[in-house]
């Protein structure tokens, strides 16, 4: 939803909330190894987490426009501090080494620590898998749309 | 015969318990992997999802395997686990415009907004049973999935990225910049009623039907919008369908430090749009109104009725006990729950039950000794034993 800022280095590519997005949807395997490149001077303190719960998701119909709640989504939450920077994940389903890792790498960003360039490449990677995916979802789909032809 | 105290049985419980689980687990055939249930079984795990209320496919998806294949069940499962959790948040509101299709139709209009796709459906495939013998089936599957090299951009790219095919208009606010669509946009903005704190009860709003409705029991919401339609309550018109999309919606939750939205992922729902055709008296008949229907996953049968049901329940204001049904016979936990209930030990209930017949013949027998006898006559019945007419 958030939108990708572009302006000098890579960690000023990414908003605070396209960052989360993005570590949000990062593979688990890629967060919990660059986390453990991270925390090697051992810097942290988890103020929150990680914790597995759930998120009501809200809606509003379309109709009367009047909100209501769908149902609840699984999710892990974890928050942490590092160098003074916070860091904060929430992700969908039940992970959290993924979401602690995630955490991390978002206060590693905001810390400027040395591992900020890789966070941020890790993030535009994800954000390109994800529109690969996108497109090959499309391919797949496009050619069931109905076209109408007029009869005479 | 009397009320006697009694307890046992759970040794047996503990061995039909490790009967399923032996059953289940063990066998001839490859362990059932939870991802096959979510790749293959999508709209079985879909209904655990939705009937559970809560968006997790892995853990529907464990639920379902562990229930042996029991939808209601497996939902009881999710059910219970979720109780056990903490609410971390509330999403945003998100705005169903966000949807970002899958499959879309529009029954109602040949033109819509937007494309029409048919997406991964079985609607229009003939109900023939596929003989394709496994290794054949398996084969052409091997051929059909894509390596990487194969997969090149889009065919369509600009499409692709276009969302007026992904994110399309609908329907309704066509019809409501022609004026044909009645307005029922509700400016207080009232606070949604959460059901999984309060049990909804007639004469609750709007949002207690949608939420009730949108974790239903599939088959109770097409058996109550069947009974609406052609059967005796009849509260129900053939209702023309304005939108049927599946597809993705954004989680968008709160920054912690920024407050702005951050999409944390996304669930999949589908969402119907019903156009009822007013007739009423203290209706306006120059307009058309809409039912709203939306659930997790891929049901599109669920939101259907949920959608009928919506503007059949608005239109019928109070007046039967449409409302009723929905908010109170819908649930799949409540309807089995109690069912089920019917087969746990009742012999307590039962025997009161049999000393009520039997005190009841006693009288009667009193009462043919009496008409035989006169009134003070006091033969008893000899079927009956001395014990039981002295009660």
């Amino acid at each position: 939803m958030s939108e990708s800022t572009s302006a000098g280095s890579p960690t000023a590519e990414l908003s605070p909330e396209r960052r989360a997005e993005l570590l949000a949807l990062a593979p688990a395997d890629a967060l919990v190894a660059l986390a453990e490149q991270c925390l090697l001077d051992d810097d942290l303190v988890v103020i929150a987490g990680p914790e597995v719960g759930m998120v009501m998701l809200t809606v509003r119909e379309p109709i009367a426009l009047e909100r209501f709640h769908l149902g609840e989504v699984l999710v892990t939450r974890a928050e942490v501090e590092r160098a003074g920077a916070r860091g904060w994940c929430m992700r969908l389903g039940d992970d959290r080494l993924a979401t602690l890792a995630a955490a991390v790498l978002d206060a590693e960003v905001g810390a400027r620590g040395g591992q900020a360039d890789a966070v941020v490449a890790l993030c535009l990677a994800t954000e390109r898998d994800h529109d690969a995916e996108a497109e090959r979802e499309w391919r797949d789909l496009a050619p069931t749309e109905v076209r109408f032809d007029e009869l005479d | 015969m009397g009320y006697v105290a009694a307890k046992g049985g759970l040794e047996a419980i503990r061995a039909a318990e490790e009967l399923v689980r032996r059953r289940r687990n063990s066998g001839t055939s490859p362990w059932l992997e939870t991802s096959q249930l979510t790749e293959r079984l999508r709209l079985a795990v879909d209904r655990v999802i939705g009937e559970g209320g809560l968006w997790a496919p892995d853990l529907a998806a464990r639920a379902f395997r562990q229930a042996e294949g029991d939808v209601i069940e497996a939902s009881h499962l999710v059910r219970s686990y979720r109780s056990t959790l903490p609410r971390l948040a509330y999403s945003e509101p998100v705005d169903m415009d966000h949807l970002e299709v899958l499959r879309r139709i529009v029954p109602a209009y040949r033109n819509p907004p937007g494309p029409q796709l048919l997406g991964r459906t079985l609607d229009y495939t003939g109900r023939l049973i596929d003989f394709t013998p496994d290794d054949v089936a398996q084969a052409a599957a091997n051929c059909e999935a894509p390596t990487e090299a194969e997969e090149g951009p889009a065919a369509d790219a600009d499409t692709a990225s276009d969302d007026a095919a992904r994110r399309p208009g609908r329907l309704y606010r066509m019809l409501r910049d022609l004026d044909l669509v009645v307005d029922r946009t509700n400016p207080d903005d009232p606070e949604p009623y959460d059901i999984t704190r309060q049990p909804a009860r007639p004469g609750a709003p709007r949002s207690a039907r949608l939420s009730t409705m949108a974790r239903a029991e599939t088959g109770a919401l097409v058996q109550l919008w069947y009974r609406n339609i052609l059967g005796p309550d009849n509260h129900l018109h053939e209702i023309t369908l304005g939108e049927v999309r599946h597809g993705h919606l954004p989680v968008p939750v709160a920054h912690p430090r920024t407050g702005r939205p951050v999409a944390i992922g996304r669930v999949r729902v589908t969402e119907v749009e019903a156009i009822e055709d007013l007739d009423g008296i203290d209706e306006d008949g120059s307009r058309f109104d809409v039912g709203y229907g939306l659930c997790f996953g891929h049901n599109e049968r669920k939101a259907i009725a949920m959608a009928n049901l919506d503007i059949s329940v608005h239109r019928d204001r109070g007046r039967s006990a449409l409302e009723q049904s929905v908010l109170q016979t819908t649930d799949g936990l409540d309807a089995s729950g109690f069912l089920e209930h019917l087969k746990l030990p009742h012999y307590v209930t039962f025997r009161s039950m049999v000393e009520r017949k039997m005190a009841r013949r006693s009288d009667e027998a009193r009462g043919r000794a009496q008409a035989v006898h006169g009134l003070g006559g006091d033969e008893p019945d000899p079927e009956l034993n001395n014990e039981e007419l002295c009660r």
